[in-house]
């Protein structure tokens, strides 16, 4: 049975030595927390689920990046982290003007957090949602549960990037960001995906009935 | 003023009806500007403070840089309407050094080297004051740090201890820190290990009276560190408890549907 609860910095989690997660350090042999979130412990591991923060460049994560400028050799990428990135022209078959949206895998990331991007993918139209990082998963959801329902429930086409940024295209656009909203919102909570379910096939019988 | 003038009368209360060990009143609300990574609003007594943290983000000019870790950047303002006579808004001597100390104990708190190249900056602007505005500033910016999301090895809780007219007062006020004798004492401390993170100290005080000061001290940012916690979590409490009830109405509304389709 995994216990969840709320935590501050510095809050004593533990004192058993257990598998250690995200968002936690040793200190003495005890468990700490380093931020603020929802400790999750179960018999054998204990990580910390940050509420607010930043993001972190990680290796494999896909994000949704916003050309900046151009170079001689490429573009200088902004992907809502500590630093720009930059994409090589070689690999772009066409040229992108400034404020394009793109996808893109990072491949690695060197010890001052600066990141390599790689299997960029160009979008376009479409708007961009300004998301806070730390609740990105649970608007993908578990393999992707809750961007089924969303583009089920609205018609969007959505491509979430873990860098807090989600890029969104047609459909019912309005209702997808009230979802969105209220994802961010009650993100601590659990069974998220069938709340948002129930939400967004109420939101429509209302839009039904003021019609 | 009298020639002698009494800080603690012969029940115990002090000029503002407090105990010797007790705080002013404290309000702490996280999270109150948009903009803000994170931000914080604490009442103590009469203090009135608004912190706002951004960051960490790259620091400028880059020579300022330091490759195995991040800056803290704290800076201390009071507003010009925040004193009786008012304030010249150029910085002086006084927040320059608040800025410093204070800069320097959530130093001992935040994981630095995980952000290396970047500086947090933390701007405290006091909007009123009563005595123990550093120790504000300092409570209310630890707040705005946890609300940011950065990580830390703990919080960091301050609080005042004195001397007025003979006696060790907890957290004083202005009239407290006019008194002929005193001595005023701000302090903060990491509370999981009780680590003195800043100790400064007005006016002259023997060992004996120091040592049983600084255990009032201790215990009086122990109570800061439990309202801080608090705050910091009522917010995603208060939000759980209206989810819940949404639940509950939807379930009965089944329950309703339910019992209506029983008949047929």
């Amino acid at each position: 049975m995994t216990d969840r609860k709320i935590v501050v910095p510095g809050e004593l989690l533990t004192d058993q030595r257990k598998k250690l997660g995200e968002h936690v350090f040793v200190d003495e042999g005890m468990v700490y927390a380093d931020s603020l979130g929802l400790a999750e412990q179960d018999s054998d591991g204990v990580r910390v689920i940050p509420l607010q923060g930043r993001y972190m460049p990680q290796a494999e994560d896909l994000i949704v990046g916003i050309i900046a400028r151009e170079e001689f050799s490429g573009y200088i990428v902004d992907i809502n982290s500590f630093y720009y990135s930059f994409v090589r022209k070689d690999n772009l078959r066409k040229p992108l003007e400034k404020g394009t949206v793109i996808s893109a895998k990072i491949t690695s990331v060197n010890e001052i957090n600066e990141a390599e991007l790689d299997q960029i993918r160009v979008f376009y139209d479409g708007e961009v949602l300004d998301v806070s990082p730390v609740k990105v998963p649970r608007i993908i959801g578990k393999k992707g549960s809750m961007l089924e329902v969303l583009t089920k429930g609205t018609g969007s086409s959505i491509m979430a990037g873990r860098n807090g940024r989600v890029w969104i295209k047609d459909g019912n656009t309005a209702l997808l960001k009230k979802a969105i909203k209220k994802i961010e919102d009650e993100a601590h909570l659990s069974n998220l995906t069938v709340r948002i379910t129930e939400f967004i096939e109420r939101e429509k019988k209302q839009a039904l009935k003021a019609k | 003023m009298a020639e002698e003038m009494t800080y603690v009368n012969s029940d115990g209360l002090r000029l503002d009806g407090r105990k010797v060990d007790e705080l002013r009143e404290i309000k702490i609300t996280p999270s109150v500007l948009s903009r803000a990574e994170g931000s914080c609003y604490m009442e103590w007594g009469q203090n009135k403070v608004l912190v706002g943290v951004y960051g960490p983000r790259e620091a400028l000019p880059q020579h300022i840089q330091d490759p195995t870790k991040a800056l803290v950047s704290f800076i201390y303002r009071m507003a010009t309407f925040s004193v009786s006579e008012r304030k010249n808004p150029r910085p002086g001597r006084r927040e320059i050094e608040i800025s410093k100390v204070c800069g320097e104990a959530l130093e001992a708190a935040i994981f630095l080297e995980r952000f290396p190249n970047t500086t947090i900056d933390i701007y405290t602007h006091i909007f009123d004051s009563n005595a123990g505005t550093r120790v504000t500033a300092l409570a209310a910016a630890a707040v705005a740090l946890a609300d940011a999301g950065i990580p830390m090895k703990d919080m960091v809780s301050s609080c005042a201890v004195g001397r007025a007219g003979g006696n060790i007062v907890l957290d004083l006020n202005k009239y407290e820190e006019d008194a002929p004798d005193a001595v005023d004492m701000p302090m903060a401390i990491m509370p999981r290990k009780k680590e003195v993170v800043l100790l400064q100290m007005d006016g002259l005080m023997e060992k004996k009276q120091w040592f049983e000061a600084f255990n009032l001290g201790v215990q009086g940012c122990m109570s800061v560190y439990e309202m801080q916690k608090d705050a910091l979590k009522k917010r995603y409490l208060e939000i759980e408890k209206d989810a819940m009830q949404e639940i509950e109405k939807a379930g009965a509304k089944m329950d309703k549907a339910a019992k209506e389709g029983e008949p047929q």
